[in-house]
């Protein structure tokens, strides 16, 4: 089976289209993570991004919704899969539960 | 919204950029989406930064995910390779003629071209291995009235030392190379008995070390000459004086007066300097032969001296103070005539030309003639690849209609036939660096130089080598490529008559390939002739066997009537006199002031002693020789040239007769003689005024009478030698008896010109050789193609002339047209060349009568071949062989 180990920036973008939920495509995609992260890629960055995404199966992707603004072209919007939800799942749990083991931040030391 | 649209447009190019490099199915939303952020921008910003940044999207756009994938992505690059390589390998070996003449035409053009790349690499090279190289001149002395005088690369003692006082802000060192003028000197190892006459002696001051990077093997490099009576030797002198022992500390003798202590071991000299050396002795060593100091003159100019300026100096600057030091420094009476000016070091072995070099120096017209030579070598070669290979393409042509029917593009074609004609140009070079290893040495005893094949073998050389291969490959490939891969494979494969595209395109190159060879012919021919006009030896004295016998600075100066009086004992000894230079070769400059004359001038003198007219046959145009009966011709005689008189403006030689001159200071001496003209230096120089002087003095032997020459008889050359021997040991019985035979040392003079028509002759001959192999290849297609129609042709009654006709003609006629193009270039060159001489050859008309007629007859054989053979076929083979 292939790598589904999630980049850091993957697991963000990954994030990000999740929760723009039915308008995620590349533009609105990086005003989002610009806002959150306060990075700001470039179109290529995410463009190779999507497609990583896409071949390790955590992306779906449709096209349409053609703008003027964009010369009549359409957008090729993005959704998480199951199996893109699973790997952030699966990320979280790992994070938390690696979190929990710190020692907690205090006096108490020894 | 719409309006601004419109106003603001992103620029076109990198969209079309994007459109290039970007694969299809991305393309859309990719441009979409830098539209859709160049709007935004917009919007908000500036026109100028929108379109920055939409050049930024575009080229950040380009990752390897995005970029189109070309078509043949899924091929497997190292079995086509291979492929390739198996196609070309049968192909090599199904054409075995064919291949032969591609291949050993290229291997030839390539062997020529690194030949002489070696050579002027090399000539290049000389003289720039010293680190200052850049920095350091010799300083030239133009002694001249009105055309008389000389060029002189030396300078007078003094002037070294005095620039380098005078202006010490400029020049950092100086250095000066004497050697008595005297073309041997004697030296020997008294403890073993070894003694011999050696040519490549100095007197160098002690900063030589210090300018010229020579290297040292022992010894100490900054004190080795500051010390009179020290000597440094090379290494090769070093074993043939003290073989077997350390010379260090030991002696030698130079001119059986001085001890000289060996205080240094040099690297041979390298060859590519422009004087070459066995050994160095201090400057300081010279004190003893000039009673405790050095020659004071300003007038002798005997030192070859060289400056290393400081950083930053130039030369200009260094001689804009010479009219000055002029002025300040030399005598009245030469100071009018005198300019100085500084020579490159670097340049001096290509182009210079002076009187009194210390070697004879190469120059840069060979360099440019074999580079021209060695460029149409390789063209021509080029232009025999193109040729056969497009000629060959019919062959090949179902080759291709197979290839094109299983789905192979055009581009792909062209990328075999490339990759093949690369190959075949890279076993080439192969063969060629073969042919050089094994003609080397023989080049090398040709041009006098003593190249080394393991030269080539430098990162950088080898790269060269391997991108001119490539690019030689790429040329001849690239036309042929285009042609092949442009066969229609439906006509091809159907066996349809193909168009013999191409044909005229071949026709303007092998005419070009004959052009040049025609050309070279012609200055070979051109070359050859003034080489033997040159070398002929009317120069108005006889040369043959006249013995010479170099003898400054020994003991003759004592001995020499004893000598000549045992010598002439003998019957095999016709005559004997004794000169200052070698006759026909060199001379000095004397001033003199003749009547009629405001102030003394220079004009080209010779020393002599008697029986000079008649040991050389000169005949007398007027007047006397001097004779050994008048005791006041040592001083109050002349004689001179017949351009002598007529520079004068006297009418006739016997007008001359009794003209008088000034002896110190008084009108005393007479003109008693004047011999014809005869070309005391080589013919490169026309006839000047010169003047004859005897000179008696014992002490003459020191620097104004260098030679003794004798006249023997030719038939009985053994015993006059012999007997000459004799009389030599009779009065001088420990000093080494030498001698040369005179027209041996006059026919060097033309070296360089023999050198040059040797190389021509060679390489010219392997362009039309491999022109040859061109025209043959080309001919045995055009028979080929043609079988069928000879076939027909001969069922129809044709006879073997008329086929011999057919064939040739066209190919003749192409040499015809190379003729006429080749004639008026090749008589601008070769008159170009002929100006440089001041005596030559004239234009003539043979020279291309006969190169064109060689041409064509060399070309019609090759041609007349094939028709002969074509004609010999049945016609019943030919017609029924489809």
């Amino acid at each position: 089976m292939k790598s589904t180990q999630l980049g850091e920036f993957e697991e963000l973008v990954l994030l990000v289209i999740g929760s723009l939920k039915d308008n995620a495509y590349s533009i609105s995609i990086k005003e989002e993570l610009k806002e959150h992260t306060k990075r700001n890629p470039s179109i290529g960055a995410l463009h190779s991004a999507f497609n990583r995404l896409e071949k390790k199966g955590f992306l779906k992707s449709f096209e349409g919704g053609a703008t003027n603004k964009r010369g009549g072209r359409s957008k090729r919007f993005y959704q998480i899969t199951a199996h893109g939800r699973k790997a952030l799942d699966h990320s979280y749990e790992l994070r938390s539960a690696l979190y929990h083991t710190l020692p907690q931040l205090g006096l108490s030391g020894e | 919204m719409n309006e601004s649209r419109k106003k603001y447009r992103p620029p076109k190019w990198p969209d079309k950029f994007l459109e290039w490099f970007c694969s299809k199915d991305q393309l859309e939303i990719f441009r979409g989406d830098v539209y859709e952020l160049y709007e935004d921008r917009i919007e908000s910003g500036s026109k100028l930064k929108a379109d920055f940044h939409f050049l930024l999207d575009i080229v950040g756009l380009c990752r390897p995910f995005a970029v189109k994938k070309t078509k043949y992505n899924n091929s497997n690059n190292i079995s086509m390779f291979r492929n390739f390589f198996k196609i070309t390998y049968r192909n090599l070996l199904r054409q075995k003629v064919y291949s032969f003449l591609n291949l050993s035409g290229l291997a030839i053009g390539l062997a020529c071209s690194i030949l002489i790349f070696l050579y002027v690499n090399d000539e290049l090279s000389y003289d720039r291995f010293h680190e200052k190289s850049d920095r350091i001149y010799r300083v030239l002395e133009h002694f001249e009235s009105e055309g008389n005088g000389e060029h002189s690369a030396s300078q007078p003692f003094p002037t070294g030392p005095t620039l380098q006082s005078e202006y010490p802000s400029e020049i950092a060192q100086s250095i000066r190379l004497f050697n008595f003028q005297s073309p041997t000197l004697a030296l020997s190892n008294k403890e073993s008995d070894k003694a011999f006459n050696e040519s490549r002696v100095f007197f160098v001051d002690s900063t030589f070390l210090d300018v010229f990077d020579f290297e040292l093997i022992s010894g100490n490099r900054e004190s080795a000459l500051d010390n009179p009576n020290v000597i440094l030797i090379t290494a090769s002198m070093a074993r043939k004086y003290f073989p077997e022992e350390d010379p260090m500390g030991k002696f030698l003798e130079l001119q059986g007066r001085q001890n000289l202590e060996v205080v240094g071991v040099l690297e041979d000299s390298p060859k590519n300097a422009h004087f070459q050396f066995d050994f160095i002795i201090s400057f300081s060593s010279l004190k003893q032969w000039y009673n405790g100091g050095y020659p004071g003159s300003w007038y002798w100019n005997p030192c070859w001296t060289y400056v290393a300026l400081n950083d930053n100096v130039s030369k200009e600057q260094v001689e804009s103070h010479f009219p000055s030091f002029v002025d300040k420094f030399l005598p009245d009476f030469i100071k009018e005539d005198v300019t100085m000016e500084l020579q490159a070091l670097t340049d001096i072995h290509l182009y210079s030309k002076l009187d009194y070099e210390i070697e004879a120096n190469s120059n840069i017209d060979s360099v440019y003639i074999f580079g021209a030579i060695a460029f149409f070598v390789l063209i021509i070669a080029a232009i025999n690849f193109i040729n056969l290979s497009t000629a060959r393409a019919t062959k090949r042509a179902k080759e291709v209609g197979v290839r094109k029917s299983l789905g192979s593009s055009k581009s792909q074609l062209i990328k075999q036939y490339i990759f093949e004609s690369v190959f075949l140009t890279y076993l080439a070079m192969v063969i060629a660096l073969l042919i050089v290893a094994i003609v080397l040495p023989a080049f090398n005893a040709l041009t006098e130089k003593s190249v080394q094949f393991t030269f080539l073998f430098q990162p950088h050389l080898l790269l060269s080598l391997a991108a001119i291969a490539l690019v030689v490959g790429l040329l001849s490939g690239f036309y042929p490529a285009f042609v092949l891969s442009s066969f229609d494979p439906i006509l091809v494969l159907k066996n349809a008559h193909l168009k013999t595209s191409g044909l005229s395109f071949r026709k303007i190159l092998v005419t070009a390939q004959f052009a040049i060879s025609i050309s070279l012919i012609i200055g070979t021919i051109v070359a050859i002739n003034q080489l033997q006009f040159l070398q002929n030896k009317e120069v108005g004295f006889s040369q043959e066997n006249v013995l010479m016998i170099p003898v400054i600075r020994s003991p003759m100066g004592q001995h020499y009537e004893n000598f000549k009086t045992a010598a002439l004992q003998s019957p095999a000894i016709k005559s004997m006199t004794a000169v200052e230079e070698i006759v026909g070769a060199k001379h000095q400059v004397g001033n003199y002031r003749f009547e009629e004359m405001e102030q003394s001038k220079p004009f080209a003198r010779f020393n002599l002693r008697h029986d000079f007219a008649k040991t050389f046959e000169i005949p007398l145009a007027a007047g006397r020789d001097y004779n050994q009966t008048v005791q006041t011709d040592d001083s109050l005689a002349l004689v001179v040239n017949e351009t002598f008189v007529k520079s004068m403006g006297w009418g006739t030689p016997e007008e001359a007769i009794g003209k008088r001159y000034y002896f110190r200071n008084e009108l005393k001496g007479r003109i008693v003689g004047v011999v014809q003209d005869y070309n005391f230096v080589s013919k490169h120089h026309p006839i000047a005024p010169l003047v004859l002087t005897l000179n008696t003095r014992r002490g003459a032997f020191n620097l104004f009478i260098k030679y003794v020459a004798v006249k023997i008889d030719g038939s009985n050359m053994k015993n006059s030698i012999a007997d000459l021997n004799t009389a030599w040991k009779s009065v001088m019985p420990n000093m080494p008896f030498d001698y040369f035979f005179l027209d041996d040392t006059l026919n060097d003079s033309y070296k360089a010109e023999k050198k040059l028509s040797n190389v021509t002759v060679i390489f010219s001959g392997l362009t039309i050789l491999v022109a040859c192999l061109g025209l043959f290849g080309l001919a045995t297609f055009s028979v080929e193609q043609r079988t069928k129609e000879i076939g027909v042709r001969k069922v129809l009654g044709i006879s073997t002339p008329q086929i011999l006709m057919l064939l040739s003609r066209e190919f003749l006629l192409l040499i015809v047209i190379a003729f006429i193009v080749a004639v008026p270039i090749s008589y601008l060159l070769t008159k170009e060349w002929l100006n440089g001489f001041s005596y030559r050859i004239g234009l003539e008309v043979w020279p291309y009568a006969i190169s064109g007629l060689l041409t064509f007859i060399v070309a019609f054989v090759t041609v007349a071949y094939h028709s002969l053979r074509a004609s010999s076929i049945n016609p019943v083979d030919t017609l029924k062989y489809e």
